[in-house]
């Protein structure tokens, strides 16, 4: 402040913020709003909040056999990506740095799954994995080995779309984690090596650490990302088999824009956000705590 | 260091290039298969192998003539495009404040980025509403502003980063200057952060362009629909036409790929500038 003191002090305009404002009245105030008012009232798309039910959407939303399950479907979900993705891609992040300090073809190689859409990513899975003119098994068939149909049981399928959704998610873990490695002092290596420390106990006690907070934050951010999953649910499983793995996204999509039950669909997302925040709170409590201790 | 010591070292650097090339390549396997099935006949696919036993180019036309491919790839782009327009008009200004506004920047960001953290599922109804009294649903324009509007917090994000590194003094030597605090945003900061808008705008555009919930549920025909939803909607068909899908999803992927490999640094950059802070 002191060294700044002849320097004309001004303020970083207000209007700068504006923007940023009304992108949070239109896009977070206002949805939560109209769905807290939607999910007490019945409405349907042609007419909204048509009057006031209490707790009945709750009541319904919570009845319906496919989405009280799709809210611990979700959690698990988000929670197996995310810890999956965190370990394989930190994996890359560091072979990749232990081979160079620069990325390079095999590096954007190993990032396109990331800028992959989505839909096109089930769609590739799915035929993949077809179980007659699918890839996987041509190749078992050549081997002389039986035909597997992994999307034909309830584990089978949920499993294959955390396959699926890791292909996707991985490179982004890698990334996120290479970068961080970037930022490892040579010295603290070094020190750690004269100390007489093997490759791995230095993998351990110095570089791991080092990265600590970062990998805690992409996990943070995996995790909500993970609850957001809709597309490869859509194209590859449609929910099933049964409610296998209907995942809450999904359900609530379907409940209000297919089955048009606006009301039961509001307090089912309602339920879910709180879901989240609950899951989401614990990671960042548990962050914030070792920040604590690390100061 | 010894001649040892470097020998061992290039033989670990090169095995170490040798397992990343095998896992780059198991990456790329879906994609790769993908192509193959977009030059093959049904029955060549049927009969199992992972190649083309004959290319069969039909695939291609056939695909065209089933759909309006050329509307959805329009559409796609155009509603990536807009969207990114939209969100960097936002978020530049949004992230010069949150850098630099000192508490009540802080508040901004933490403001947006917990607006992130909900589902964009909780949006689906009351932008469904919204849309439809702005005369905006089933329209490419629509699809646009709600696209735009989700990727703020994530250019606010990278953006930051990119402007917390710029230098204060700088930025003081200009208003030394008599340059106003807007006039050095425009003429200092933006120039400096250029990079940083480059690689945000790529990374929005990679979003719009593979988002698929607004899509879906705000889009109800052609007139605004995009290709991941045309795809959704082309696989849902009874008969399994395995090398028309496979066509399809080949023109939704191949400009995101030769996007991503030519603007490779700036990707790299931009999303490690949010890690790394």
């Amino acid at each position: 402040m002191s060294r700044a003191s002849h320097v004309p002090r001004f303020r970083v305009p207000r209007a700068l913020a504006a923007p940023s404002v009304v992108f949070l009245l239109v896009f977070a105030a206002y949805p939560l709003v109209y769905l807290i008012g939607l999910a007490f009232t019945s409405s349907t798309l042609a007419q909204p909040l048509r009057r006031w039910t209490g707790f009945d959407n709750f009541h319904s939303a919570l009845e319906s056999q496919s989405f009280s399950g799709s809210l611990w479907r979700s959690v698990v979900f988000a929670v197996a990506a995310a810890c999956v993705q965190l370990v394989l891609g930190t994996a890359l992040a560091l072979l990749l740095r232990a081979r160079a300090a620069r990325p390079g073809l095999l590096g954007t190689v190993l990032l396109l799954p990331l800028v992959t859409p989505p839909v096109m990513v089930g769609v590739a899975w799915k035929l993949l994995l077809a179980p007659v003119g699918g890839a996987l098994n041509g190749a078992l068939h050549e081997f002389g080995l039986p035909g597997v149909n992994p999307l034909g049981g309830s584990t089978g399928a949920f499993v294959t779309l955390i396959v699926i959704d890791s292909w996707q998610w991985t490179p982004f873990v890698m990334l996120l984690a290479y970068a961080a490695l970037l930022g490892v002092p040579d010295e603290l290596r070094e020190a750690a090596a004269l100390d007489g420390a093997g490759r791995v106990r230095t993998l351990r006690s110095v570089v791991l650490p080092y990265i600590e907070p970062t990998l805690l934050s992409v996990l943070t951010l995996k995790l909500v990302i993970g609850f957001k999953v809709f597309d490869i649910v859509y194209v590859v499983t449609a929910g099933g088999p049964g409610f296998s793995t209907t995942t809450s996204t999904y359900d609530i999509q379907r409940t209000a824009l297919q089955e048009f039950d606006v009301g039961s669909a509001a307090a089912a997302t309602v339920l879910f956000s709180l879901i989240i925040g609950l899951v989401v709170s614990v990671v960042a409590l548990r962050r914030k705590r070792h920040e604590e201790v690390a100061v | 260091m010894s001649a040892a010591g470097i020998g061992a070292r290039r033989r670990r650097r090169a095995g170490l290039t040798v397992l990343l090339g095998l896992i780059a390549l198991a990456t790329v396997v879906p994609v790769l298969y993908v192509v193959s099935l977009s030059l093959r006949s049904r029955d060549d696919v049927l009969n199992g192998g992972l190649l083309p036993s004959r290319v069969f180019w039909r695939n291609w036309p056939d695909a065209f003539g089933a759909i309006d491919l050329g509307r959805y790839m329009a559409n796609s782009w155009t509603v990536a495009a807009g969207s990114v327009v939209l969100t960097l008009l936002i978020a530049v200004p949004g992230a010069y404040f949150t850098a630099r506004a000192g508490r009540s920047g802080g508040r901004l960001a933490a403001l947006v980025l917990s607006s992130y953290s909900a589902p964009p599922v909780v949006a689906i109804l009351p932008l469904f509403f919204l849309l439809r009294n702005l005369q905006l649903n089933n329209t490419v324009a629509g699809l646009a502003l709600v696209d735009g509007l989700a990727n703020v917090p994530v250019a606010i994000w990278l953006l930051d980063g990119f402007v917390r590194r710029v230098p204060r003094e700088i930025e003081e030597a200009a208003w030394l200057d008599g340059l106003g605090a807007w006039a050095g945003l425009r003429r200092i900061v933006l120039p400096l952060i250029a990079p940083g808008v480059a690689a945000a705008a790529l990374i929005c555009f990679f979003l719009s362009y593979n988002e698929f919930l607004f899509a879906l549920s705000f889009a109800q025909d052609s007139t605004a629909q995009t290709l991941p939803v045309a795809l959704s909607l082309f696989q849902g068909d009874k008969n399994v036409e395995f090398g028309q899908q496979a066509v399809v999803s080949l023109v939704g992927i191949a400009p995101v790929y030769v996007l991503a490999v030519a603007a490779q640094r700036w990707l790299v950059a931009g999303l490690s500038s949010g890690a790394v802070k």
